[in-house]
């Protein structure tokens, strides 16, 4: 019989302190590969989410930003607007690739958010908006017949709630304005999906908002100039910019808090499975003084011995391991249902990212502490004396 | 660092915020409703049941002929779930809130059905409307027109004789009785057993002997 074997059986003699010893290290594993995956996912799909707006810097009227932030939270209004001047001066700069201006406007609605009311919103875009976004296509319909028709063009997401096909007239209430839709945009993951574009110049005109937008969106020729521009435009009155990197590594920041706190709940997760394994061995050793002491007496050297408990213990972690992955699998569209309930602002798209590199790190985690934790134990029975073991044991 | 911050707060809402809740026609608070609709309520039980649940293309053709509509492909597929909230008094059922989304000319309709255990209508209201008429619409003068009604008064009788048109708006009262009979059909075919179907084949048939 080799080692595994027996470090097998002899696991099993004592299955409900095996079972709950190895359901310990499973837990903590899960806990570690849906916390490790869950940052991989959070970070794609944020990446993901503002590499899908298209533009790396963005605009917006200068202000208190604070109240602007609150106001736009609550969907409602309270937006800051700049002058289009500042669309047509930041135009002509030879370092810019694209640039698209909108207006984004807000309208209540009281049967929004399950009947506590909310703001539905509409922009105002140009044809360059769509420029921007490659990758935007039509489910249906086509772009705005001129650049003042009264038409709209619908976000996969709004046109499915508002059961909407193109042809289909839309209501404003706030503004007792009939619009008509003439396109409805494939789903993107984005924002998009959700939000009622209309050209910009029908925006100005029914929300009463003339040569007045919300932000500029750009992308220059050369990222690198992305610094040299922004400071170019930074002593620019009545705007601020920002790059859309600065903002990915701020959202990151604000939640690396959160982070911190899960991950140390994964760390002292880890350090209770070690002690529960070591416990759990150690007691194991204790109960079979005798039968150790009787192997030793008809010649199992201290090695054997040491590799029994040794292999016990690694036995033990990498069950656990193995189990500890599966249920990080399975329970990985609960954890980012969870997550996506308790979080009030995730990026659209998947948040857990369990894929096969980090199943397998976890597994060699998993028996790399199978190895540490059993050191100790392995050692301890190994260093018993025979006849002490044997006279102890009984 | 300051701007940083709350420049990246706006942005996050604008990449983030989803201003539509999924598709569905679930009560806004179904505690809250259901108290209001059944005063003797002590407990409700909620399903969410697909025509895909419950049969296949056939049934969806039967569904067809009973409305004598078709069923909108993109918003109405088998998949679809309806949610049905059955209300419970101690261990009797004593009635049924289901609702359906409806196409109307400015948006899609939620239109709420309170029915009592045998499926006649005990209270109608629509949870959502977009429509410069939305007022009148929701207007009890209007909604109440649909109580003591079931689906055998849909089935065999001209139910805009029964249930007059609130203005000059067509499309949406039009769209309202579509939605109430399509909700009640689902209701009969997921939870009575079909008991208003002899209705639906006497009319049937005295059609066809005319």
């Amino acid at each position: 019989m080799n080692t595994i074997s027996i470090a097998y059986k002899n696991l099993k003699r004592k299955k409900i302190r095996s079972t709950l010893t190895i359901g310990g290290v499973a837990i903590a594993v899960a806990v570690l590969v849906s916390l490790i995956g869950f940052d991989k996912g959070y970070q794609k799909s944020l990446t993901g989410n503002i590499d899908k707006m298209g533009y790396q810097l963005l605009v917006t009227a200068k202000g208190c930003p604070y109240e602007a932030a609150t106001m736009m939270l609550k969907g409602g209004g309270g937006l800051r607007y700049m002058e289009q001047d500042i669309y047509d001066k930041i135009q002509s700069d030879p370092r810019i690739d694209k640039i698209t201006a909108q207006l984004v406007s807000t309208s209540y609605d009281p049967d929004r958010q399950d009947g506590q009311g909310g703001f539905v919103m509409y922009m105002g875009i140009t044809k360059s908006y769509i420029e921007l976004k490659p990758w935007s296509k039509f489910k249906s319909g086509k772009w705005f017949s001129s650049e003042t028709s009264e038409e709209v063009i619908m976000g996969y997401e709004a046109a499915e709630v508002e059961q909407r096909l193109v042809g289909d007239k839309i209501f404003i209430s706030k503004l007792n304005k009939v619009l008509t839709v003439v396109g409805i945009f494939e789903r993107s993951g984005t924002q998009d999906d959700g939000i009622i574009f209309l050209p910009l110049k029908t925006t100005q005109k029914i929300f009463s908002l003339p040569d007045k937008l919300t932000g500029l969106g750009i992308k220059l020729k050369d990222i690198h100039q992305i610094g040299q521009f922004e400071e170019d435009l930074y002593d620019e009155p009545g705007i601020q910019i920002i790059s859309m990197a600065q903002v990915r590594g701020t959202i990151l920041n604000l939640i690396s808090s959160a982070k911190v706190m899960a991950n140390s709940v994964a760390v002292i997760a880890i350090f209770i499975a070690i002690i529960g394994v070591i416990n759990t061995i150690l007691m194991s050793i204790f109960e079979r003084t005798r039968e150790i002491g009787v192997m030793k007496a008809i010649g199992a050297s201290a090695t054997d011995i040491f590799k029994l408990i040794w292999t016990e213990t690694i036995l033990v972690c990498a069950l656990g391991g193995v189990l500890g992955c599966i249920f990080a699998l399975l329970a990985s569209d609960f954890v980012e249902y969870i997550i996506k309930k308790i979080l009030p602002y995730a990026p659209t798209g998947q948040l857990v990212i369990i894929n096969k590199n980090l199943l397998l790190t976890a597994l060699i985690g998993a028996i790399i502490l199978g190895v540490i934790s059993g050191i100790y134990p392995a050692w301890r029975a190994s260093s018993m004396r025979p006849v002490e073991a044997i006279r102890t044991g009984e | 660092m300051h701007k940083k911050i709350i420049l990246t707060f706006l942005v996050i809402v604008a990449i983030t915020e989803n201003l539509f809740a999924a598709v569905g026609c679930t009560l806004n608070d179904p505690d809250r409703d259901i108290k209001r609709l059944f005063k003797k309520a002590t407990n409700y039980k909620t399903e969410f049941i697909a025509i895909k649940d419950r049969g296949d293309e056939n049934l969806v053709k039967e569904i067809e002929a009973k409305l004598k509509d078709k069923l909108e492909p993109t918003y109405e597929s088998i998949d679809v779930p309806y949610a049905y909230y059955t209300v419970l008094s101690k261990k009797q059922t004593i009635g049924y809130v289901h609702g359906v989304n409806q196409k109307g000319t400015y948006g899609a309709m939620q239109l709420i059905l309170a029915t009592d255990a045998n499926g006649v209508i005990i209270d109608f209201y629509y949870q959502k409307i977009t429509s410069p008429q939305a007022k009148t619409f929701k207007d009890k003068k209007f909604t109440k027109q649909f109580i003591g009604l079931s689906l055998a008064d849909f089935y065999t009788k001209d139910i805009k004789e029964i249930i007059k048109k609130p203005d000059k708006e067509n499309n949406d009262y039009l769209a309202t009785l579509r939605g109430t009979k399509k909700n009640l059909i689902l209701h009969d075919e997921f939870y009575l057993k079909n008991k208003y179907d002899k209705y639906f084949y006497q009319n049937e048939k005295k059609g066809d002997k005319k």
